[in-house]
C-alpha cells in the first residue's frame, strides 16, 4: 500500500509494485510530522483474513490517477431505514437476495472494504462486491444495476475530491475493539469535529470514524477498526485517511486539480451538427443576434481590439473574449466606460425578444470608488436605450432584490444540513418540524425571488421594453435571472441543446466565477485564482469560503420548479438537471472549472490542460443513461430547431442551424463560400432582421413559496429512507415511455404491414392471446432475441403477470410495469422486473422522442 | 369489471372522457353537476330532484375575501345556498357561490340595527369545507331575518324536526324516473361476495350472520367473518370483554399467506388488569388461523399514555403476559379532539388569506402533516407485518371506529390493489367505515346546529387525505383521481346522498336508507369518466401490488387542492395530464386501426378461425 507519499514519503511498502512507486505529484500541504506511519502491508500477517483480502479491493484508477492513502474501513449507509423489516421484504419478494448484494448498509451492519484516497477521488471498494453466499445472485442482479446511473469515471461508492465540502472526524471514545463498536461510533456525533482546510491539524487521539459531507448533498460515513499491531505500534487508519483528505481535497491552486494530471486526449463526439452553441466564437454570438432579430447590437471580439491586445492596457479590463455591445457605441468608448464598472461589466447584450426586439442586458454596478458619480452609468444606460425601438428601458436592480452570494451560501448550508442527517434520531427530529426548518433555510424563498424577478424581466420584454439586469459584478445572480428570463420566453432554451447553449452563453461565456463559487480551489490569499480573472470585488484578505456560493444550484433549482409547473414544456428531465449539478464536481470536464475564459486559455497554454466540455455526455454516461435525460412528455414543436427550417420567417434560426453544419447559403451569406466555414465571419446585417423566436410559448410560472417544493431527487437521493419503491416521477415517466414505445411499435407494424411485433399492450387491450396468434410462426417464445445488442425478451404471455400475492382481481395475462424507485436513476437499485423489458421500452420510446416530426402529425398515416 | 363492452367503446371511453376533467377537477364537484334529472327553471343553476326554493333576495352583497364586495341575488333552497352577482361589466364573469346547506356548520348574524359602515350588517356562514361566507344585507328592508331563518331551518333540519334533503331528493327522483334506473350504488358492497373475494369461508374462517339483528353489537355489521374455531356462544362471551361489544372480526385476509387484519375495540381490562380467558383464547384462534406465523401482533392506534389512561375508564390494552405469543405496539395516533383542533388550524392557515413568507411554519404548526404521518406510518407497519412477516394483525384503539378504521382501511388499500380501483375503493369505504360503524352522523353533525359538539372530528377526512398522500407518491397506482376524492369529501357534508348518513349499519337499516335515499356511488359511477386517473395503466397492472409509502413529513404535502381550493390565488392550475391523454388516445387509435386491418386480412385469408377472436369480451 502506498503511503501518503509526498516528498518525504518513504513508505516502507515494497517498491516493486507500480502502485508503490514513489508518487510524482506535489504535496498540497507539507506533510504532518508523524503521520507517515507504516501502513497495512507491513503488518499484514497479523490481520484477520478479511483484512488481508482487503488489498484485493483496489479501486479502478484512471490514467494519471494515483493512490495517496488507503485503509480498510466500514462504510455505512447515511441512515438506516426506519423499519428494518422493510429490507427483509425485498429478500422475500424476489427470492434472489438482491438486497444483500448491493449495499450491506441496508442490513444493519456496514460494508467492509478498502477506502482509498487518490488524487482524483475518494473510493470505497467493498471487499465482497458479490455476496459469497449467493454466487449466482451477482449475475442476476448485474443487468438491473445497469439501469441505475453509472458514471464512467466514478463507481457507486466513489466521489471526486472536488465534491468534498466538509470532513468531520469522530474521535475514539474508549477503544473500539469490534466492528459493532465501530458502528456505534460511526453514528456517534458528540465527538464530531470538523477538519478545516489550511489548518495544521494535529489530530490527537485515534479517529474512529469519518463523516464526509459532499457538495451534492451526499453524506458518507466510514468507521475504522482499531488494529493492535505488534510490529508497528498503532496504525491509525482513520488518521491516515483524514490527513490525506485534508491535504488533497482542499487544493490551494487550481493546477493541482486532477484535471491537469488526466492527460487523456479528447475526441469530441459533439459533432458540428449538435445544436449546443458554445459561444466561444464571434459567429456564435452573431447567430444569436440574428435569431433574436437584434439589429442594434454588435459583437466585439477582444482579440481584434488593439487596446485589449496591448499588454500595457489589457490588465485594466476583464472582459470576456466575445461580447455584444450597442452599435451606436465604438469599442474604445465602450471600454473606456467599462472601466467604471466592476469587473468591466458594462452593458452586455444577451437576448432580444419580440417583434420590436426588446433586449435583455446585463450590467454590473459602478466600481465602489466611482459610485458617487452616476454619470457614467447614465451614459451607459442611454446607449442601451438607443438600441430599443421605442427608446424604453427598465432597470432591474438585483442587488437590492435578491440575496447576496453569502446569503445563498448560508441558505445552502442550512438546507444541506437538513438533507444530511447523521442518525435516524436526527432525521426524525428534523422531520417533526420539517416545514419550519425548511422555511428557516430561506432556500425556497430565494428560489421564489429568482422566479419572481425573472418573470418580471420576461414580462418587461414581452411588453416590448428593454430590460437591464444590474448586479454588483454582473456575474452571479445576474446569470441566474438572465437565463431564467430566457427560459420563460424562448422554447428553444427548453430543449436540451438550447439549454446547454443557454448555460454556455450566460454562465460560461459571460464568466460566472465557477471556480470560486463552487470551491474548486481553497486559498487563503486572493491570488490563487491563477490569472487575469480575479479582480474587482475580490480582495485578498477574504477567506475563500466567502467566495463560495452555489448560485448555479439555485438556478438549477429554479429550472426544476419550472419543470414541475410545466412538465411537458421541457425536453430534459430532472435527472438531467441533477446530473448537471453532479458534473460541476468532475474536474475532468472544464466547463465548470474556471472563473474566466482567460483562465481557461492560460491553463491550456501553460499546463496543456485538455479541454473537455461537459455537454459531451457520452464521455460520462452510456446511451442508456443519456436516455433518462429526455422527457417523455416533451413534444418537439414546429417552432423548435428542426421545424424552424421550414418556416419562412425563421431565416435566422435556419441559418443558425445550417451554419453550424457548415453549409452557407451562398446568396444570403454574402457570397461567403469558403471551404472552411469557421473562418467566415457572419455579418448579421446581411440577414433578415426579424426575430425567429415564437412569441406564443412563453411561460408564466407561479413563484410564491407555497407554489414551490423541495427538489427531492437532487437533495434527498442519498437518503434511502425517502426512496419510494415503485413510486414517484420515474414510474410516471416509465408509463409515458411505455405509451410511446407502444405507439412506435404499432407504427412500425403499420409501415411494414406485418403484425408480428405488436406490443404486449395491444393484446391486453384487445383481449386476444398472443400465444394463439404466434403458434404457427414462433413455437418457442421464451427465448431472448438480440436486437441491436440489447436483449429483448418478450414475456411469455401464458405466465406473465402472475401476481406475487396471488389475488389478482382480474384475470391474468397482465403486463407488469417494472418497479423503479422515486430517486431513479439515483438511489439504490431495487429488485424489479427484468431490465431487458425496460431497455426495450427505453429504446423504442426514444425513437419517437428523437423524431423531429410530431407524433400526432404521424396520425395522418391513418 | 365491466363486461361486454365492445373494443371501440372501451378504447373511446378512456380518452374521450378525460377532457371533462380539466375544467372541474380543481373546483368543487357540487355546483357544476347538471344531472339529467336536473330541472332547469329560470334560475342559473339546475335544480336537483326535490329541490325547492325557500327564499330569494335580490339585494344582497357577498363580501368576497378576494374580490371585495359584490352585489347580487341570493337564493336559498332546501338543498343549497346560491348567490350570483349582477355583472357590472360585460367581460367579467359573475361571482357565483353555490354551497349545499349540509356544508354549513354555523350561521351567525353580524352587526345590529345600529351598525355603521358598509357591509357591516348581515350574515356570516361558517362551513365545514374550510371556508366562511359573508353576506351583507341592507338594514332597512329586513331581508336578513328571513334569510337567517330559512338557513337555520334548512341547514339544520334535525334541530328543527325536519328531514335531511337526501330523503326528499330520492323520493322526487324515483317519482320522476319511476323507481330505480340504471346501476344502484347501494349494491356496490355485498359483504359475502367481498369475503369470497378474500377466500372466506375457508378452513380457518367462516362467515356468520350472528349479528343479523344487531343484538350482539349494535355498531357492527350484520355479517362477520370470524375464526372457525369460535362458536356462536363463544363469540357472545368474547364480545362482553370488549368495549361496546366490538370483538375482533376479520377485515382483510391475504389469500396467499392467510395472514389477516382483524379489528376490534379495546379490551375491558380496567385498573385491576382483569383477564378474560375467552378473549385470550379467541386471539389465539386468530393467530392459529394463520399457519405462517406463531405470533400475533396487536396494533393499538393510541399513544401508549392514552392507552394506559383508558384503564381508569375500564378500558386498556392487552398485556403481553396474559396473551401468549402476542406483541403489542402503540402507533401514537392522537384522538379526535386533537385532530379537530389541528384541522381548525389548517383552516386558519389557508383561509381566507395566507402569508407566503410564513406559509411553511404556519402549516408546520397545524401539526396536520405530522398526524397524517403517524397514520401512514401505522398503516405501513401493519403492511409490513402482514405482507413481509406474514403475521396476523389485530388493530384497535379505544372504541375501534375512528383510528382503527383509518388504519385498517389504509393498510388494506396499500395491500390490495383491488381497493385502489373506483369500485374497490367504494367497497372499502362501505366495509371499513360504514358497516363497522364509524359514527358519520356524530363526527360530521349532519343537519345539526350543535357546531361545537365535541364529538365532531375530521377522522374520515384525514383518511381521505392519507389516501391522497399515497396517490401522490404512487401516481399510477390508483384508478381514480383527485377529483374523485374531493367529490367524496364534498358529499360527505352535502346530505344529498344517503351514503354518509347515520352512525351505524343498524341505524341505516332502521331508516331504510337503501330505499329512501340515493347512494353517492350511484351518482359517481354514472359518470365515471371524470373520476378516472389517466396514469392508471388500463393495460397493465399497477406497478406495485403492495404499496409502502414513505411516512415522513419530507414526503408529504398539504393538500392544497382540497384545503385551499376557495382561495383563487392558491390554486395553481394543474397542467395535468393533457399530454398523457393525447398519447393514450393516439395509442388507442392505432390499436383500433391495427385491429381493423388484421380483422380484414384475417377474414380474407382464413375464414375458418377468425370469427370468435375479436368478438371476445375484454375480461
Amino acid at each position: 500500500m502506498a503511503t501518503g507519499g509526498s516528498g518525504a514519503g518513504s513508505g516502507s511498502g515494497g517498491a516493486g509494485n507500480d502502485h508503490y512507486k514513489r508518487n510524482t505529484f506535489t504535496s498540497y500541504v507539507a506533510p504532518l510530522p508523524g503521520d507517515m506511519r507504516a501502513t497495512a502491508d507491513t503488518n499484514e500477517w497479523c490481520l484477520p483474513s478479511d483484512l488481508r483480502d482487503v488489498h484485493l479491493a483496489r479501486p479502478r484508477l484512471l490514467p494519471g490517477e494515483q493512490i495517496v492513502a488507503s485503509a480498510p474501513a466500514y462504510m455505512y449507509s447515511p441512515i438506516e431505514p426506519m423499519d428494518s423489516s422493510i429490507n427483509i421484504s425485498h429478500n422475500n419478494s424476489n427470492g434472489n437476495g438482491m438486497a444483500s448484494v448491493n449495499d450491506g448498509g441496508s442490513h444493519k451492519e456496514a460494508t467492509f472494504g478498502l477506502l482509498s484516497v487518490t488524487n482524483f477521488k475518494l473510493a470505497f471498494v467493498p471487499l465482497h462486491a458479490t455476496s459469497k453466499r449467493n454466487p449466482e445472485a451477482g449475475v442476476v442482479t448485474a443487468p438491473l444495476c445497469d439501469l441505475y446511473q453509472e458514471n464512467t469515471y466514478l463507481g457507486r461508492n466513489e466521489i471526486t475530491l472536488n465534491n468534498i465540502d466538509q470532513i468531520y472526524t469522530i474521535a475514539e471514545l474508549g477503544r473500539a475493539a469490534s466492528a459493532l463498536q465501530a458502528a456505534r461510533m460511526a453514528s456517534h456525533v458528540s465527538r464530531r469535529k470538523k477538519l478545516e482546510p489550511f489548518k495544521q491539524h494535529n489530530i490527537s487521539g485515534r479517529i474512529a470514524a469519518l463523516h464526509i459531507v459532499c457538495k451534492n448533498f451526499r453524506l458518507l460515513k466510514f468507521a475504522f477498526q482499531q488494529q493492535d499491531s505488534k510490529l508497528s505500534g498503532a496504525s491509525d487508519h482513520g488518521k491516515l485517511i483524514a490527513s490525506a483528505l485534508v491535504r488533497f481535497a482542499y487544493p490551494m491552486r487550481h493546477d493541482l486539480s486532477f484535471a491537469y494530471a488526466y492527460r487523456e486526449p479528447y475526441y469530441s463526439t459533439l459533432g458540428p451538427a449538435t445544436g449546443t452553441s458554445m459561444y466561444a466564437s464571434k459567429n456564435d454570438w452573431a447567430r444569436e443576434l440574428i435569431r433574436c432579430g437584434a439589429t442594434e447590437w454588435q459583437v466585439v471580439s477582444s482579440a481584434s481590439v488593439p487596446l485589449l491586445q496591448n499588454p500595457l492596457h489589457a490588465g485594466k479590463y476583464t472582459v470576456p473574449p466575445h461580447f455584444v455591445i450597442p452599435k451606436s457605441c465604438t469599442v474604445d468608448r465602450f471600454l473606456d466606460l467599462s472601466r467604471a464598472f466592476c469587473d468591466s461589466r458594462a452593458a452586455f447584450w444577451v437576448y432580444s425578444y419580440g417583434a420590436s426586439a426588446a433586449s435583455l442586458v446585463r450590467l454590473a454596478e459602478l466600481q465602489p470608488a466611482a459610485q458617487q458619480d452616476t454619470k457614467l452609468e447614465n451614459v451607459m444606460l442611454e446607449l442601451v436605450r438607443k438600441c430599443d425601438e421605442r427608446r424604453q428601458l427598465k432597470l432591474l436592480q438585483l442587488t437590492d432584490r435578491l440575496p447576496s452570494i453569502q446569503d445563498v451560501r448560508r441558505s445552502y448550508q442550512k438546507l444541506r444540513r437538513l438533507c444530511t442527517p447523521e442518525t435516524p434520531e436526527k432525521f426524525m427530529l428534523q422531520d417533526d418540524k420539517y416545514l419550519g426548518l425548511i422555511e428557516k433555510t430561506n432556500w425556497l424563498f430565494y428560489v421564489s425571488l429568482c422566479l419572481r424577478y425573472s418573470s418580471e424581466a420576461a414580462a418587461t420584454l414581452r411588453s416590448g421594453i428593454t430590460c437591464v439586469l444590474q448586479e454588483s459584478n454582473g456575474r452571479d445572480l445576474c446569470c441566474a435571472i438572465s437565463s431564467l428570463t430566457q427560459l420563460l420566453l424562448d422554447p428553444h432554451f427548453r430543449t436540451i441543446d438550447g439549454f446547454q447553449s443557454l448555460v454556455q452563453k450566460e454562465w460560461v461565456a459571460l464568466e460566472h466565477p465557477f471556480q470560486r463559487r463552487l470551491g474548486h480551489v481553497y486559498t487563503a490569499q486572493g491570488s490563487g485564482s491563477g490569472g487575469s480573472g480575479s479582480s474587482g470585488g475580490n480582495n485578498g484578505s477574504e477567506l475563500l469560503e466567502g467566495e463560495q456560493s452555489p448560485v448555479f444550484l439555485l438556478f438549477l433549482d429554479c429550472v426544476w420548479q419550472l419543470l414541475q409547473q410545466f412538465p411537458d414544456e421541457f425536453e430534459f428531465t430532472q435527472t438531467y438537471l441533477t446530473s448537471l449539478w453532479d458534473a460541476c464536481f468532475m474536474p475532468i470536464f472544464d466547463t465548470f472549472q474556471f472563473d474566466t475564459q482567460a483562465q481557461r486559455s492560460k491553463a491550456v497554454l501553460d499546463s496543456q490542460l485538455v479541454l473537455r466540455p461537459v455537454w459531451d455526455w457520452g464521455e460520462q454516461f452510456s446511451d442508456k443513461d443519456k436516455m433518462f435525460f429526455s422527457n417523455p412528455l416533451y413534444q418537439r414543436q414546429k417552432g423548435d430547431l428542426a421545424g424552424a427550417q421550414s418556416s419562412a420567417a425563421g431565416a435566422g434560426a435556419a441559418h443558425r442551424r445550417s451554419l453550424a453544419v457548415g453549409h452557407n447559403r451562398g446568396g444570403t451569406a454574402g457570397g461567403a463560400s469558403g471551404s472552411t466555414p469557421s473562418r467566415n465571419t457572419i455579418n448579421p446585417q446581411l440577414f433578415a432582421t426579424v426575430s425567429s423566436v415564437p412569441q406564443d410559448r412563453f411561460l408564466q410560472p407561479a413563484h410564491r413559496i407555497c407554489d414551490l417544493s423541495v427538489w427531492d431527487q437532487c437533495y434527498y437521493r442519498w437518503l434511502p429512507v425517502l426512496d419510494i419503491r415503485g413510486g414517484g416521477q420515474p414510474q410516471v415517466d416509465l408509463f409515458h415511455r411505455l405509451l410511446l414505445s407502444n405507439i412506435a411499435k404499432v407504427q412500425r407494424c403499420l409501415e411494414l404491414q406485418s403484425y408480428e411485433e405488436l406490443p404486449d399492450a395491444y393484446f391486453e387491450v384487445t383481449g386476444e392471446s398472443r400465444s394463439s396468434l404466434q403458434k404457427e410462426e414462433t413455437p418457442v417464445e421464451d427465448e431472448a432475441e438480440y436486437v441491436d445488442g440489447v436483449e429483448r425478451r418478450r414475456k411469455p404471455t401464458t405466465k406473465a403477470g402472475t401476481p406475487t400475492n396471488g389475488f389478482s382481481p382480474v384475470s391474468g395475462n397482465h403486463l407488469q410495469l417494472s418497479s423503479l424507485s422515486s430517486f431513479f436513476p439515483f438511489g439504490s437499485p431495487i429488485a424489479g422486473d427484468a431490465p431487458h423489458q425496460l431497455y426495450d421500452i427505453l429504446n423504442s420510446s426514444s425513437e419517437l422522442l428523437q423524431d423531429t416530426t410530431s407524433i400526432l402529425d404521424k396520425s395522418s398515416i391513418l | 369489471m365491466e363486461s361486454s363492452a365492445s373494443l371501440a367503446d372501451k378504447l373511446a371511453s378512456k380518452t374521450a372522457s378525460n377532457n371533462s376533467l380539466d375544467s372541474s377537477s380543481k373546483s368543487s364537484s357540487l355546483g357544476s353537476k347538471h344531472g339529467q334529472n336536473g330541472v332547469l327553471r329560470d334560475t342559473p343553476f339546475a335544480y336537483l330532484d326535490g329541490e325547492e326554493d325557500q327564499d330569494q333576495k335580490n339585494d344582497v352583497t357577498y363580501v368576497c375575501p378576494y374580490r371585495g364586495p359584490v352585489f347580487g341575488a341570493l337564493t336559498i333552497t332546501n338543498y343549497r345556498l346560491y348567490f350570483r352577482s349582477l355583472p357590472l361589466r360585460d367581460q367579467e364573469p359573475p361571482v357565483v357561490v353555490d354551497v349545499p346547506l349540509g356544508v354549513i356548520a354555523r350561521v351567525e348574524k353580524i352587526g345590529g340595527a345600529t351598525s355603521r359602515g358598509e357591509n357591516s350588517y348581515g350574515i356570516e356562514i361558517f362551513c365545514k369545507d374550510m371556508r366562511n361566507l359573508r353576506f351583507a344585507h341592507k338594514q332597512q328592508n329586513h331581508s336578513r331575518r328571513t334569510v337567517f331563518e330559512k338557513l337555520q331551518t334548512n341547514a339544520f333540519p334535525l334541530s328543527y324536526s325536519g328531514r335531511l334533503f337526501a330523503f326528499a331528493h330520492a323520493a322526487a327522483a324515483s317519482a320522476v324516473n319511476g323507481g330505480s334506473s340504471g346501476w344502484d350504488g347501494w349494491a356496490v358492497y355485498e359483504p359475502l361476495a367481498e369475503l369470497r373475494r378474500l377466500g372466506v369461508p375457508n378452513d380457518m374462517w367462516r362467515a356468520t350472520k350472528l349479528n343479523e339483528s344487531y343484538t350482539i353489537c349494535d355498531s357492527y355489521p350484520a355479517v362477520w367473518a370470524v375464526p372457525k374455531a369460535a362458536s356462536d356462544d363463544f363469540l357472545r362471551r368474547v364480545a362482553q370483554f370488549r368495549s361496546r361489544c366490538r370483538l375482533p372480526v376479520l377485515s382483510w385476509m391475504n389469500p396467499r399467506t392467510q395472514a389477516t387484519i382483524t379489528r376490534c375495540s379495546q379490551p375491558l381490562v380496567g385498573v385491576s388488569g382483569k383477564r378474560n380467558a375467552d378473549d385470550e383464547t379467541y386471539l389465539s384462534y386468530i393467530m392459529e388461523a394463520n399457519a405462517q406465523s406463531d405470533k400475533l401482533t396487536i396494533m393499538d392506534a393510541r399513544p401508549s399514555a392514552n392507552a394506559i389512561a383508558n384503564k381508569a375508564k375500564g378500558g386498556g390494552y392487552e398485556s403481553e403476559d396474559a396473551y401468549k405469543n402476542v406483541e403489542i405496539n402503540f402507533l401514537d395516533i392522537h384522538n379526535i379532539h386533537v385532530m379537530r383542533e389541528s384541522l381548525r388550524k389548517v383552516k386558519e392557515a389557508c383561509f381566507p388569506t395566507t402569508d407566503d413568507s410564513k406559509w411553511q411554519t404556519a402549516i408546520d404548526n397545524t401539526l396536520w402533516l405530522k398526524h397524517i404521518r403517524c397514520i401512514l406510518a401505522g398503516a405501513v407497519r401493519i403492511v409490513d407485518k402482514v405482507e413481509t412477516m406474514s403475521t396476523s394483525v389485530v388493530v384497535h384503539c379505544s372504541d375501534g371506529w375512528d383510528r382503527t378504521a383509518q388504519l385498517t382501511a389504509l393498510s388494506m388499500l396499500l395491500l390490495d390493489p383491488h381497493y385502489r380501483t373506483v369500485r374497490g375503493f367504494e367497497v372499502l369505504i362501505e366495509k371499513e367505515w360504514l358497516s363497522f360503524g364509524h359514527k358519520f352522523q356524530q363526527r360530521i353533525g349532519h343537519g345539526d346546529n350543535k357546531h361545537s359538539d365535541a364529538d365532531r372530528s375530521p377522522v374520515f377526512l384525514q383518511f381521505i387525505d392519507s389516501v391522497w398522500q399515497v396517490s401522490q407518491q404512487f401516481n399510477n397506482a390508483f384508478e381514480f383521481n383527485e377529483h374523485f376524492l374531493i367529490t367524496i369529501v364534498d358529499h360527505l357534508y352535502s346530505c344529498r346522498f344517503g351514503t354518509f348518513l347515520c352512525n351505524t349499519e343498524a341505524e341505516r337499516v332502521t331508516e331504510d336508507l337503501k330505499h329512501k335515499t340515493t347512494s353517492l356511488w350511484t351518482h359517481i359511477n354514472s359518470s365515471l369518466d371524470q373520476y378516472l386517473n389517466p396514469l392508471f395503466p388500463s393495460f397493465t397492472q399497477g406497478a406495485e401490488l403492495v404499496l409502502r409509502p414513505i411516512a415522513s413529513v419530507r414526503a408529504l404535502r398539504l393538500w392544497k387542492g382540497l384545503y385551499c381550493r376557495w382561495n383563487p390565488g392558491l390554486c395553481v392550475p394543474q397542467h395535468g395530464c393533457q399530454r398523457t391523454r393525447e398519447l393514450l388516445s393516439k395509442q388507442d387509435q392505432l390499436f383500433k386501426h391495427v385491429n381493423e386491418l388484421r380483422l380484414k386480412s384475417n377474414n380474407r385469408s382464413n375464414s375458418m378461425q377468425t370469427t370468435t377472436r375479436l368478438a371476445s369480451p375484454m375480461h
